[in-house]
């Protein structure tokens, strides 16, 4: 009780200030002087970054050796530990490039979607559905065809391993994206306006600055989200044939089937150095760079730091480049001036360096380009409709009733995970969540677990259950929780950590119990955060259930009675009726469960357990 | 109640020379609260006042227990104890109400821990609910009442427990003037009728007139560190009168001993030399309030009284006594009491243009050891640069008993002003202008 009372201690007013850095350089410091010169002077920075460069080039190297090579009929690994780095090289790889796609889709679709009110009655629907349907579904009929396509080299097996990431990484990003754009506030844009804006000059000064700071931690979110999708194109098998790649998830994946216990854990160790490398040296970097973006709220949030960026900062080299840069801009900024010289009639009728009569082919050009983009994407969407229709038409009474009994018991597998997980990460996340200092040292650990792909273990997962004879409609159970229980966890440490610090104090002050304080302050207020988490790990759950419930262990697949199940199984056959028919109904329930589940309980949230009065 | 001659009734709680220190992130001991011994007697409303950021909260948790001072004792009917303070009932600045709980749930649940048998609950809730006039509301939710209701139910609620101490943290500083005035006269009533629940009243506030019309005895604290400067009893007859002859006087006199301490017309004797040179704190404010400032004055007959500068620039009294301070730093005014007066200075200074105004700035800051001495590390510094925390650590040594983080940006501030010194955010680099 006396240790609660001790952490009740107010903080410096303006919240927790930001971490020391580095000691100063006083001149009383002698050796140590030298070693901060040094990174002062940006020597370190320079050898880092051309290090970090040449790296990065030879690794290229042996990722286009690899995708020009043969296609194997089983994926050869080399279990040895040195090979491992070259294997996490080919993941990394897969994963950035996916990101660009993903990236270079989002700007497109957001702004389009953002700019013109038709397309995005179009548009937003799409990509809600899009959010919902389990993508993962589609992923054995998409290797199937690129496979084809490519049959001589891997090319075709990487694009499918791409595109598949892609799905899991991109929908949240435009979503996010979309939204900035459209709540860019009323005075920016008229600024935008009166100091007649291109619309180039308008995105890239207004629009995308504003929306950077969302854009970056979706992006780092959607990142962690790609791994899982990564892991299970690396590690897919059906049956007999071997669609694996090689790079971590394939190494970890055959380390299992011999049971090489040490290749295993360097997997996982690799793993997780990744996950911690891109952090530090792109994420936070790109976080702390783009917090000169951020409107400034009247609370003012934790400044953080990243050691990377001020590395970089001292260099040489970026700083050279950096006006290289500027005066490439320069001149570019020049030439529309000179270009537009206003013929003396004009004169007379404005001032400003865009002609009235340019300013308003813009638009023009640009809607055209809008509409018809609008007409092709109805007339694709009609064509596919059409077809899924008629798919659907070709499952008959008896297999839509196989599959909606599929469904209820993925739905029974879904709560029982969700309910698993809640369990021991509500009372674990309070607690860590009320103590600053767990929070400090725990949080980047839950990062990393969340980040973690969960497919990467499901071998050895698998392994340990059917040895434990657990078959496997209990064990996809924990499959599901493995990955998406991190969800819950975080969210309910970042609402332990929200709790007003009066309340906690007028709980002390009333001598509240600790069972009081846990059901009627510690639970109610986590509570919108319970929910968040929630939402988010069903949604984990649905998509895993198709890889979960249908498992290639040993040459023998071990199936579940599911709905994830009959997808696999039905892609796999090439049996696209039942395949669309068991997307169908599982995007249906994900929707009913929105409406009917998450939706009253948000409101409940947003009303009676609203902490913002 | 307040005629009783409270020398004579016991004392329920005291604080024992409490000391406490707050760690700052450069590794410092920043000494919040200093020696701070005082006692409250069973009957009578003690106020403590002072500016923000004199500990005054912190001072009031400690001595519910809420807090463990760093060094001196809390003293419980004579006894030491640690832990919450038993008895006593708190009412917070921002209501602290459960959102999630209705009213009068509200007022259960501190019940909880009573252990009342279930009739004795509903009783008390339903008299505390009356006490303080929020009939027919038992069934809404916070979110559904205004704050001055928020806080009845605050008060409701300290009440329910029947504490002897009831505890006010500015209670009605969130709260709108009139709604608060209308407040502060019923939590008198119900003191006085309260037959000895609760006994006495320790309110912390900001509002000198407030703490007129509710006090017995008046604490008024110093900031950095915190330390009680004095103490005044208030013997004025209940009910007060707002514009009663005796109770502006009693204002007036407050008025006077917070402009003695914090302005004081003879400086503390400490001699300052080259060779022990004595860094003065740079009061917060910044460089456009201070010009604004001695600008206002000389357009208004270049003297005003510092309360009633206050009251018409609506600012807090403390906030405009940090530009007072400053503007006094530099040699724009003068202070003599209560009033601020433009030196020749200040009057060449409101009437010339930026440019000019920026020169004298200049020159009338590095007249201040700590601008001096930055100045001087800086240009002999690698570079002509310095990163703030070079800066920080610096300032942490010159002023030990500041936060180096408020320090840098009022340091900023001015020296940005005065063309001195450039502060890169991005990189962080303090360099010369």
């Amino acid at each position: 009780m006396a240790q609660q009372e001790e952490e009740l201690i107010r903080t410096d007013p303006r919240g927790s200030p930001p971490r020391r850095k580095r000691p100063a350089a006083l001149p009383i410091w002698g050796e140590s002087s030298a070693v901060m010169a040094l990174y002062h002077s940006g020597v370190l920075a320079d050898i880092a970054i051309t290090l970090g460069i040449l790296g990065f080039f030879y690794g290229l190297t042996q990722v286009s050796q690899e995708w020009a090579g043969i296609l194997r009929p089983t994926v050869v690994i080399d279990l040895s530990l040195g090979s491992l780095p070259r294997y996490t090289f080919f993941s990394l790889i897969r994963g950035l490039a996916a990101y660009g796609v993903s990236l270079g889709f989002t700007i497109v679709y957001g702004y389009w979607a953002a700019k013109d009110k038709l397309a995005e009655k179009l548009l937003v629907p799409i990509l809600d559905i899009l959010q919902s349907i389990p993508v993962l579904g589609f992923m054995p009929g998409l290797v199937l065809a690129l496979v084809s396509l490519f049959p001589s080299s891997n090319v075709g097996l990487e694009l499918a391993s791409i595109l598949m990431i892609f799905t899991g990484q991109a929908w949240n990003m435009t979503f996010s994206f979309y939204n900035s754009l459209k709540s860019v506030p009323q005075y920016l844009q008229e600024a935008g306006t009166v100091y007649h804006f291109s619309w180039w000059q308008r995105l890239t000064q207004i629009e995308m600055p504003y929306s950077a700071v969302g854009l970056i931690w979706n992006s780092m979110m959607s990142m962690a989200g790609g791994w899982f999708f990564l892991m299970v194109t690396e590690t897919f098998q059906l049956g007999n044939r071997d669609f694996r790649l090689p790079g971590i998830g394939s190494y970890m994946s055959v380390a299992v089937e011999r049971g090489d216990t040490k290749a295993m854990i360097g997997a996982v160790v690799a793993m997780i150095l990744m996950i911690v490398a891109l952090d530090q040296l792109l994420w936070r970097p790109i976080v702390v760079w783009a917090q000169k973006f951020r409107i400034e709220d009247t609370t003012q949030e934790e400044v953080m730091e990243s050691w990377f960026l001020d590395l970089l900062r001292h260099s040489h080299i970026l700083r050279w480049l950096g006006t290289i840069g500027a005066s490439i801009r320069r001149s570019l900024h020049r030439s529309p001036v000179q270009s537009s010289q206003v013929p003396a009639a004009a004169v007379t009728s404005t001032s400003s360096s865009d002609s009235p009569a340019r300013t308003a082919n813009r638009p023009v050009a640009g809607i055209l380009v809008s509409r018809l983009g609008f007409v092709l994407l109805a007339a694709g969407l009609a064509v596919a409709l059409v077809q899924v229709v008629r798919l659907l038409a070709s499952v008959s009474a008896a297999e839509w009733v196989r599959l909606v009994q599929s469904d209820l018991l993925t739905l029974a597998r879904v709560t029982a995970a969700i309910l698993l997980g809640t369990l021991w990460t509500v009372p674990l996340g309070i607690r860590i969540g009320l103590s600053p200092r767990l929070s400090r040292i725990m949080q980047p650990v839950v990062q990393v677990a969340a980040s973690f792909p969960a497919p990467m273990l499901f071998p050895a997962v698998i392994l340990i259950l059917t040895s434990l004879n657990i078959a496997i409609g209990v064990g996809s159970i924990i499959l599901m929780l493995l990955g998406t229980q991190w969800y819950i966890l975080f969210n309910v440490i970042a609402g332990a950590q929200a709790i007003p610090s009066d309340l906690k104090e007028a709980a002390a002050n009333y001598h509240f119990t600790p069972r009081q304080r846990f059901w009627s302050l510690y639970i109610p207020a986590v509570f919108p955060y319970l929910v968040t988490g929630w939402v988010t790990a069903a949604g984990g759950a649905w998509n895993a259930s198709i890889v979960a419930e249908t498992v290639t262990f040993r040459g023998s697949t071990l199936t579940a009675r599911g709905i994830g199940a009959v997808i696999s199984q039905a892609a796999f056959n090439a049996r696209f009726g039942e395949l669309s028919g068991a997307i169908l109904i599982m995007a249906l329930t994900v929707v009913l469960i929105n409406r009917f589940v998450w939706r009253p309980l948000y409101a409940l949230a947003s009303t009676r357990y609203n902490l913002s009065k | 109640m307040a005629d009783t001659i409270t020398e004579q009734q016991p004392v329920l709680l005291a604080s024992d020379h409490v000391t406490h220190l707050f760690p700052m992130p450069n590794g410092n001991m920043m000494t919040v609260l200093e020696d701070i011994t005082m006692d409250i007697r069973k009957g009578e409303i003690i106020c403590i006042i002072g500016p923000s950021g004199c500990g005054k909260s912190t001072f009031l948790r400690i001595l519910a227990g809420l807090i463990r001072p760093t060094k001196g004792k809390v003293l419980s009917r004579g006894s030491e104890m640690s832990g919450l303070t038993p008895g006593v009932a708190m009412v917070f600045q921002m209501f602290a109400l459960f959102p999630w709980m209705t009213v009068s749930e509200n007022i259960q649940s501190v019940l909880v821990s009573q252990h009342l048998p279930e009739g004795e609950v509903q009783r008390r809730v339903n008299s505390v609910i009356k006490m303080v006039g929020l009939e027919g509301f038992e069934e809404a939710y916070p979110r559904e009442i205004s704050g001055g209701m928020k806080q009845r139910v605050g008060i409701a609620r300290a009440l329910a427990v029947q504490p002897e101490l009831l505890f006010m943290d500015e209670p009605f500083s969130a709260i709108d003037a009139l709604t608060a005035e209308s407040l502060r006269a019923d939590v008198v009533d119900i003191w006085e009728e309260a037959e000895g629940q609760p006994a006495s009243i320790l309110m912390v506030s900001h509002d000198i007139k407030e703490v007129v019309y509710m006090a017995d005895r008046i604490v008024i604290f110093s900031a950095n560190p915190g330390r009680i400067r004095a103490v005044v009893p208030n013997n004025l007859p209940r009910p007060r009168d707002y514009r009663g002859a005796d109770f502006l006087a009693m204002v007036d006199y407050l008025h006077d001993i917070i402009t003695t301490n914090e302005l004081p017309d003879v400086p503390p004797a400490v001699v300052s030399t080259p060779s022990q040179p004595v860094y003065e704190p740079l009061p917060p404010a910044s460089s456009s309030d201070v010009v604004s400032f001695v600008e206002y004055l000389d357009s208004h007959g270049g003297q005003g009284d510092v309360f009633v500068l206050a009251h018409e620039f609506g600012k807090e009294f403390s906030e405009l006594i940090n530009i007072v301070k400053a503007a006094e730093m530099l040699g724009f005014i003068e202070t003599p009491k209560q009033r601020t007066i433009l030196t020749p200075l200040g009057r060449r200074f409101a009437n010339m243009d930026t440019e000019e105004q920026k020169i004298v700035w200049k020159q009338q800051i590095l007249t201040l050891n700590v601008f001096k001495t930055l100045y001087a590390d800086v240009q002999a510094s690698r570079n002509g640069i310095m990163l703030d925390d070079e800066v920080q650590e610096r300032l942490a040594q010159l002023l030990p008993n500041e936060n180096p983080e408020f320090t840098f940006q009022t340091l900023i501030n001015w020296a940005r002003f005065g063309n001195l010194l450039a502060f890169d955010e991005d990189s962080d680099e303090v360099t010369l202008q």
